[in-house]
Parts: structure tokens; C-alpha cells; sequence
């Protein structure tokens, strides 16, 4: 009887399990404990004739979580950490926030999203089945299947670009949706201000 | 005419034979403790919840393979799995297939803007077209995250979160393609398997205690500082059925022995060793026989509490040997009918008294007392109709017995002078004090002979899952199903309240899954109203011209939810219809502190058609009244006992009863000084104290200064007491106290049924 609670446990957690690595891109990537730099998302969206576009800064420090800060077309801000999920609009009409205490799949979640933006081939091979293919010198592309039966219903299939750094992360949803993310001015430094510190340790 | 009697009784033994082959083929024992429980004759709706919440977990098992961290716990499950999945006619891994949550899905989708939880309905109501529009914008923009619909069918993301309420049910999480909770210092994987064979057949032989216990040494040698905890309610029916058939070996096979080498002792020849064996074999066949045909199936209980009947069936066979030692062969025809007055007013009260333990509604003690009043009889009648046939050779008076027969002569009997009353004084005080400190205690644990081992993984287990206590629950009836779900959510928001004083950690209902129609459609103007909104402020801001998705027409209704897959969470709980009522069961977790009960019990109060059960109390307070019911009818039985006994002995009748009467009240007095409690176990001790004891003062009364008479119930006497003590080994701690109470009462009555004796010369008559 408690099959469809543990199935509903699995959706919302979202993880999934191990698959076989693709392990020269490791080598081509940078170890990074923090990365910050500038975005541009491009989000199609079914009911949408246009992309959504946004645009913005984003702060990843490990261990900690991510800072989203989306600067056009309105500004908000998302911050993940592995205690929560919250999010805010600059006018503070809006907010939510999401305990991972209550919801423990977000600490799931954000080890996706870690590993995405830092281009963490290992954690990623856990609950995707890899692909991927060296391009010239310094540049890499990998092709993420989700293995996991919670997964398969939130994306299709993600497609990682990048050298040293990533450099474009392409979501496709199982439900049809898109988003491109673009990354630019990424750096290593300088480490969190007080105020993004105190962001990433709610 | 005997031998007459002697050939109708062949034949039903012959068909006893032939039925018992039948029987122990086709295996039809009960394991099941609650199949001994009485049905609750005012209430039989909680009855059935009972036991469709046990039927529903029958055949689970359910595993936690914890390790200090993540990785080696994974490695710790993986080999746990494979141990357990090794032989699949055993156990089968309880899949998690992908397709029933689509299936779950695809049901409730129509329905999507009609399920909110009351986070979302106090959000929705209370939230300005700012805040609506803001966040359905901030979800819009942000990167991928969990959705279960296009963006129109659901603009402010609020099924994930229904759906996530539903999941907070278990604390089990998925990580890595497995479910994860971390609790005592472990990070744990969760795993489920489905035992392929029935939890009460037998003959299982603990083969899944077999396995779970090679999975468990494979753990713990594979992973260190690994732990398996497990349970299942296979795991207690095998360990039930090992229990009773280790103890029905000890205590029927130690009694049996006891009795033959007794006889052995006395006789020193094999004929009444063979023939109290005959006896004995064809009374215990005759017991299972009947009690197989009246009541379908025999509990393993009734046949553990049946192997003491060895204890008392013999006597019969004693008082014929020990009347025939000495006499010649062909005087065994008289002998026989001399002795069968006294036989039959011995067989009258205990099966009188046997009897009276079905008067109790538990199907468990009709069993046993069935069993044992046609076991006494089957024993009985082999003696009166085939010993005299049988027993054809001389039987001389061994030195053994000739002593023992003498020994009466020298045996105190109770004489009025100073020393004896003032003993009697003595006595009196004993009991009286003992009786001062008596105790009772009514606690339906006295029925569980668990091992420990197997309550404490339970427990661990219930507390790491959460699982829901299926002891206590609220029972919701009503006119039609609306009706129940209606009174389940006024039900729930009173739990809630007690949710947030952490009294409990949370509940389970079917309106959960299945809100009254009432709120399916006020939850879905509020998301109408509220998602109008929010895609307004959307396609303002971005310029486009998106709509809202169109949902179903109607309700989700219970018929449709119930012919779903989907409904398996909460199928156990829609109890459906029973009379003219309809009714359901909400279930509760986190219910772990005794005290806490009558705050649920409160928490029912004021609500119409909301019953708060408590199983745990109401099978104690059943025991309660039994115990008071058991009590008056030993007094109502001393009594009639007493004028049955005025009829044959007349004025020496108390000759006959006192010794019982106050071996009776030194039991209680002793239980008392020793801090034993009183309990319905050992007041159904003390109604067969009432029929046996009375046998001993009848047989010395009928024969007045006979050595063999004295024999045959010193014989008589020590074997009950061999028999019954050993029941007092028995792990079912009801079967302990009722062995230690006929153990007590027996050795009493044996030893002042001799004081109370005639004087020499006098007759009854």
C-alpha cells in the first residue's frame, strides 16, 4: 500500500541512480570551490509564442549552495542551499520559501544544480547516463540522460558545453520546455560578500 | 453389553484416525493471535477496520539497512537484496514500478486545481493580485524544477507541493535509486518485499526467519557497523508457530513422559503403561478432531494449552489400575463398574468446569475448552469401555505402591485441637494478607509471546519510518461518503492542532486523496480566481496572451478514485459501506506516548459520527470485564459444585469442597504476597482448580480409607502438577500464568484433600 507514496517520494526528490562516466571531460575541467559570473537564460515554454528571456549574476560556492540573482526583465532572487529553497522578488511583493528539513529531495536538487554549473562530471554520472565528446583543445560536450524514473519526468535530456568552465547548459523538460543558459565573465574570485554569505547560510 | 459398547467406540475411534490423517495433511493450525481475539459484539464496524488494516500488511516485509554513511549503507542494502531475493517462490521485492505513479497521475489530473492543501487554500485566499502574479512569474523564469504539467495547467506551481504533502506520509526519500532516511546516528536505505507465502500456513518451518537472518549475518559481516532492522507480520507468525510447537513438544511430550514413567514407578509392567497411553493418544486425537470439524481450523494455541490435558485425562486410567492392583483378572468387570459413579461425577465437573471457559466470547477459549472437555471424555470413555477388554493379565501390588497406599494411614488429618486451629488461624491470616495485597492487571500484552528481538525492530522501525500505529485510529462513519469525508476534514483540522503542539507528527485519511466534493469545488474557485490572476500579471509582463488550461467538469469521486490503481494508499482505509453507514479510518503517526491517548480521545469528542478506537484498551478492558464475569461464576460454581455434592455425600459433602476452596484462596494469597497479578489467565486456572480439585475429595470420599483410592490421586495429582508446570515454561505469558496458578492451586488441594478425609470407620453413608 505504500507503493504510490514511496513512487510520489521518488518524483519529488527528483534523484536518481549511477551510470558510467565519461571521464576525459575531467580532466579539461577546472576544480572549482566557488564560480561566479553573469547569465543569460533563453526559456521556451509551451503557451509562450516568444523565449522568455532573463538575465543576470549567479554565485556557486560548494558546500554551500547557489546564489540566482535575475536582473532583467524583473529583478529576483533564488537562493538553494542545502537547508532551502527561497526565493524573492525585488519589490517584495512575492516570496517562497521551501525547508529541505521538510522536503529533503531539495538537498537532491541542489546537488543537480551544483553539478551542473560546476560541470561535476562524477556527482552527475550518479543520475545520468553520460555522453559526450572532446571538441578541439580545450572544449568538451556532454549529453545527460536521466536514469532514474523520478528524473525521467522532469527532464528528457540536458546538454552540458564548456572548456575549463561550463559554458552553456540546454535543458530540455519532459514536458517540452527549454531553457539555454548561457555563461559569461565567470571567475573564481572574489569570494562571497557578507550579505551572499549570510544568503547561503539560511 | 460391554463389549458392545467396547465396538461402537472402536468405531468412532476408527473415524477419528481417519479424519486426523486428513487433518495433519492438509494442515489447517491457525497462528494468527488475533483469530483468538472475541469479535466486539457492540461495535462490529471496528472489528472489520482491525481487520482489514492487518490483512492489508499480511504478507509485508519491510527492511531498513542502515550504516554509519551513504555509501557503505547502499553496499550494506545491495547485499541484503540479493540474500533476500535468492529463492522468489519465498519473497518477492515489493517493486516500485514507475507505471502507477503515471497511472496516479493521469487520475488526478482533471482534477489539479481542486487539490490544495490548506497551506495553499489560507495562501490562495489570503494573497494580493501582486504577490499571485509575482511568484507565478519568479516560477516561470526560473530554471527547470520539478513540474508535473504545462505551465498553464498549473501558473503558480502548486501541484508539486500537493503532491509533496502526500509524500510527507513516509519519511523515506529517494536518493540515488533507492529510499534514504537518516535517523540514530545511521543513514538508512529503506527496502519492501512480499512474501509469497500465506503469513499463517504452515509448515513455512521459519523459512523467512531463515533468510532475513542470513541477510542479516551477510549485512553485518559484509558492512561494517552495519544493523538490519526488520519486521513483518510474517516474521511473528512463523516465530508464533515455532514457539507453539517447540512448547507443545515440551510440554506435551515432558508431561507424557511423566505420566508413563509414573505408572511405570507403580506398576512395574507394561500393559497400563500401553493402555494410559491409548488413552491419552485417542483423547488429544478426539480433541483436535472435534475442535477441527466445529471450529474449521485449530489454533496452535488451543494445542499447546491442550498437551497439559494429558495431566488430567490419565486419571481415569490411574483409578482403574490402582483399584485392580492386587485383584484378580476376572473380577476387572465388577471393578470397573464399582468405580464409575465416582469417574463420572469426576468427568461431570471438569468438563463442567472446562466448559465454562467457553462462556467467555473469546473464539480462542472455546477452542481450548471444546478441545479439552471432548478430550477428557474421549480419554474417559477408552478406559470405562476398553480396558476391561484389554487388560487381561494379573497385575500384582508393587512394593512402590503398597507404601504409598499405606502412607494415607499416616497422613494428619484435621482433628479439633489446639495445634490445628491455631494452624488454621495461621493460614487464615496468610491469606487474608495475601489477599489484601492482590493485584489485577488486565494488559493485552499477556497474549503476545513475541520475542523481544522481533517487538524491539518493530518499534525501531515504526519510529524511523513514521509509520502509522494500526492499534489506535479514528473511526469516521456517516450517511454517504460525502458525509464521512466531510467529517474527516472537521476531524483533521482538530488533528492539526494537535500536529502543531508536536503531539503527533501527522495522520493518514482518504480525504487527503479524495477531498468531499464540497471542498473539490471550492478549492477549485479559489484556484480559479487566484490563477486568473497570476496569468494576467504574466502575460502583462511579458506581453504575450497565455491562457489558463481547462479542467474536468465534475468531481473526483470515491468510485472513480477506488477503481484506480491510484487509490492502493488509502484503499485499506475506505472501509466502504457496512449496514446503512459508510466509513473510513484515519490513522496516525508519531503516536508514541501513552499519555497522549486521551487527548485523542478528546480530540473525537463533540464530533458527529468520529469514534476514536483504541484496540490496545479495548481488548484490555475486555480482558477487564471477562476476568469480573470469570470471577462470579467460580463463586456461582463453588456453589452449585457444593449442592451437587450435598446430593451424594450429605453432611460430609464439605469434605470434599473445602480443600479446594482454600487451596484456591492460598493461590490468590500467595499471588498476592508475591506480587503476581490476578488476570483472566489465572482466573481460568482457578475454574479448573473448581473441577479438578473436587475430583480428588469425590474419589476419597466415595472410597473411604481405600490405599489405591489414595494412590490413584496421589498419582492423579502429580501428574496434573508435572503437566501444568511445565505449561508454566510456556513464552505466552497467559499460558505462564495460567500454568503457575493450576501449578499453585494443585500442589494445595492435593496436600489438605487428605486432612479433610473421613475418620477411620466412618462411611459416607
Amino acid at each position: 500500500m505504500r507503493r504510490v507514496l514511496l513512487l510520489v517520494t521518488m518524483l519529488v526528490g527528483m534523484t536518481a541512480s549511477a551510470q558510467d562516466v565519461v571521464t576525459q571531460v575531467r580532466a579539461r575541467l577546472a576544480d572549482v570551490p566557488l564560480l561566479r559570473g553573469g547569465f543569460e537564460q533563453k526559456k521556451t515554454v509551451s503557451g509562450f509564442k516568444k523565449p522568455l528571456v532573463s538575465r543576470g549574476v549567479f554565485l556557486l560556492a560548494r558546500e554551500q549552495g547557489v546564489l540566482w540573482d535575475t536582473q532583467t526583465p524583473f529583478a529576483s532572487t533564488l537562493t538553494l542551499t542545502r537547508k532551502s529553497l527561497s526565493a524573492q522578488q525585488g519589490s517584495g511583493a512575492a516570496a517562497y520559501h521551501l525547508d529541505a528539513s521538510k522536503e529533503p529531495g531539495l538537498a537532491a536538487v541542489n546537488e543537480v544544480m551544483f553539478a551542473l554549473l560546476s560541470g561535476d562530471v562524477a556527482a552527475l554520472s550518479k543520475r545520468f547516463r553520460v555522453e559526450g565528446s572532446l571538441e578541439g583543445a580545450e572544449g568538451w560536450k556532454l549529453t545527460l540522460t536521466p536514469t532514474d524514473a523520478g528524473l525521467v519526468r522532469v527532464f528528457r535530456v540536458i546538454h552540458l558545453e564548456g572548456d575549463k568552465y561550463v559554458r552553456q547548459v540546454r535543458l530540455e523538460e519532459a514536458r517540452g520546455d527549454v531553457s539555454v543558459i548561457q555563461f559569461d565573465k565567470l571567475a573564481q574570485t572574489p569570494s562571497p560578500t557578507e550579505t551572499e554569505a549570510q544568503r547561503l547560510a539560511k | 453389553m460391554r463389549s458392545k459398547w467396547a465396538i461402537l467406540w472402536l468405531l468412532v475411534v476408527l473415524a477419528v484416525g481417519a479424519h486426523q490423517v486428513w487433518f495433519w495433511l492438509s494442515a489447517r493450525l491457525d497462528t494468527d493471535v488475533l483469530a483468538l481475539l472475541p469479535e466486539d459484539e457492540q461495535a462490529p464496524e471496528v472489528g472489520a477496520a482491525t481487520r482489514k488494516l492487518a490483512d492489508g500488511a499480511s504478507r509485508e516485509l519491510v527492511l531498513l539497512v542502515g550504516a554509519p554513511d551513504w555509501e557503505s549503507a547502499q553496499r550494506a542494502a545491495e547485499v541484503a537484496r540479493e540474500e533476500l531475493s535468492r529463492d522468489p517462490s519465498l519473497l518477492k521485492p515489493s517493486a516500485l514500478d514507475a507505471s502507477s505513479l503515471d497511472v496516479a497521475l493521469e487520475l488526478y489530473r482533471p482534477y489539479r486545481d481542486r487539490l490544495l492543501t490548506p497551506a495553499q487554500r489560507e495562501w490562495l485566499t489570503r494573497a494580493t493580485a501582486d504577490e499571485l502574479g509575482g511568484t507565478a512569474l519568479m516560477k516561470l523564469y526560473q530554471p527547470a524544477g520539478p513540474r508535473l504539467t504545462d505551465w498553464e495547467a498549473d501558473p503558480l506551481g502548486l501541484w508539486p507541493d500537493w503532491w509533496a504533502a502526500r509524500a510527507a506520509e513516509s519519511t523515506a526519500r529517494p536518493r540515488d535509486g533507492r529510499l534514504w532516511l537518516s535517523g540514530e546516528g545511521r543513514e538508512w536505505v529503506l527496502l519492501a518485499f512480499h512474501s509469497q507465502v500465506s503469513a499463517f500456513a504452515l509448515g513455512a518451518d521459519g523459512r523467512i526467519t531463515g533468510v532475513v537472518e542470513r541477510a542479516r549475518a551477510a549485512v553485518t559481516a559484509a558492512v561494517p557497523g552495519s544493523r538490519m532492522v526488520v519486521a513483518g507480520v510474517p516474521l511473528y507468525a512463523e516465530a508464533a508457530a515455532s514457539q507453539a510447537s517447540d512448547e507443545m513438544s515440551t510440554i506435551g511430550i515432558g508431561s507424557m513422559a511423566a505420566v508413563l514413567l509414573l505408572v511405570w514407578l507403580t506398576f512395574r509392567s507394561v500393559r497400563p503403561i500401553l493402555l494410559v497411553g491409548v488413552s491419552l493418544v485417542i483423547g488429544c486425537a478426539v480433541a483436535i478432531s472435534v475442535t477441527a470439524l466445529v471450529f474449521d481450523r485449530v489454533h496452535l494455541l488451543t494445542l499447546v494449552f491442550g498437551s497439559s490435558l494429558v495431566g488430567v485425562a490419565e486419571d481415569y486410567g490411574f483409578h482403574y489400575f490402582a483399584a485392580r492392583q492386587g485383584k484378580p483378572p476376572s473380577e476387572r468387570g465388577a471393578l470397573m463398574r464399582g468405580l464409575l459413579p465416582g469417574m463420572v461425577m469426576a468427568l461431570l465437573t471438569s468438563v463442567v468446569a472446562y466448559l465454562a471457559l467457553g462462556v467467555a466470547p473469546f473464539p480462542g477459549l472455546r477452542q481450548m475448552a471444546l478441545f479439552s472437555a471432548t478430550g477428557l471424555v474421549g480419554a474417559f470413555l477408552t478406559v470405562a469401555c476398553w480396558f476391561p477388554h484389554l487388560d487381561t493379565g494379573a497385575l500384582p501390588v508393587t512394593p512402590f505402591a503398597q507404601r504409598f497406599a499405606t502412607s494415607l494411614a499416616r497422613w494428619p488429618r484435621f482433628t479439633s485441637t489446639r495445634a490445628w486451629w491455631t494452624g488454621t488461624a495461621v493460614l487464615a491470616l496468610f491469606i487474608l494478607g495475601g489477599l489484601w495485597r492482590l493485584k489485577t492487571r488486565d494488559d493485552v500484552r499477556q497474549l503476545q509471546g513475541a520475542p523481544a528481538h522481533l517487538i524491539a525492530d518493530q518499534r525501531e522501525l515504526g519510529r524511523l519510518l513514521g509509520l502509522p500505529s494500526p492499534a489506535q485510529f479514528f473511526l469516521v462513519g456517516g450517511q454517504d461518503d460525502e458525509q464521512v469525508l466531510e467529517r474527516e476534514a472537521k476531524l483533521k483540522e482538530r488533528l492539526d492542532m494537535l500536529v502543531a503542539d508536536r503531539m503527533l507528527t501527522g495522520y493518514r485519511a482518504v480525504s487527503d486523496w479524495l477531498p468531499s466534493a464540497e471542498q473539490q469545488r471550492a478549492d477549485a474557485r479559489l484556484s480559479a480566481r487566484a490563477e486568473a490572476q497570476a496569468v494576467a500579471a504574466v502575460a502583462q509582463a511579458t506581453g504575450e496572451a497565455p491562457t489558463r488550461a481547462s479542467f474536468a467538469d465534475g468531481v473526483l469521486t470515491p468510485e472513480q478514485l477506488l477503481a484506480s490503481p491510484a487509490s492502493a494508499a488509502i484503499r485499506q482505509q475506505w472501509l466502504g459501506t457496512m449496514g446503512d453507514q459508510h466509513f473510513s479510518i484515519v490513522m496516525l503517526r508519531g503516536l508514541n506516548a501513552p499519555s497522549l491517548l486521551p487527548h485523542l480521545a478528546e480530540a473525537a469528542q463533540g464530533l458527529e459520527g468520529v469514534r476514536w478506537v483504541d484496540k490496545t484498551q479495548e481488548i484490555s478492558g475486555l480482558l477487564q470485564r471477562y476476568r469480573q464475569l470469570m470471577g462470579g461464576l467460580i463463586v456461582l460454581g463453588y456453589v452449585a459444585v457444593l449442592l451437587l455434592l450435598v446430593t451424594r455425600f450429605r453432611r460430609q459433602a464439605w469434605r470434599a469442597w473445602l480443600p479446594t476452596v482454600v487451596g484456591t484462596l492460598f493461590t490468590l494469597a500467595v499471588f498476592g504476597w508475591v506480587g503476581e497479578p490476578l488476570q483472566l489467565f489465572s482466573v481460568l486456572g482457578l475454574m479448573l482448580l473448581l473441577g479438578m480439585g473436587v475430583d480428588y475429595g469425590i474419589f476419597m470420599l466415595e472410597h473411604p480409607g481405600e490405599g489405591s483410592a489414595w494412590l490413584a490421586v496421589a498419582l492423579a495429582g502429580v501428574s496434573t502438577l508435572l503437566s501444568f508446570g511445565l505449561l508454566g515454561l510456556s513464552a505466552t505469558p497467559a499460558l505462564r500464568s495460567f500454568g503457575l496458578t493450576m501449578l499453585l492451586g494443585e500442589v494445595a488441594i492435593w496436600l489438605l484433600t487428605p486432612c479433610c478425609r473421613l475418620p477411620p470407620g466412618k462411611d459416607v453413608s
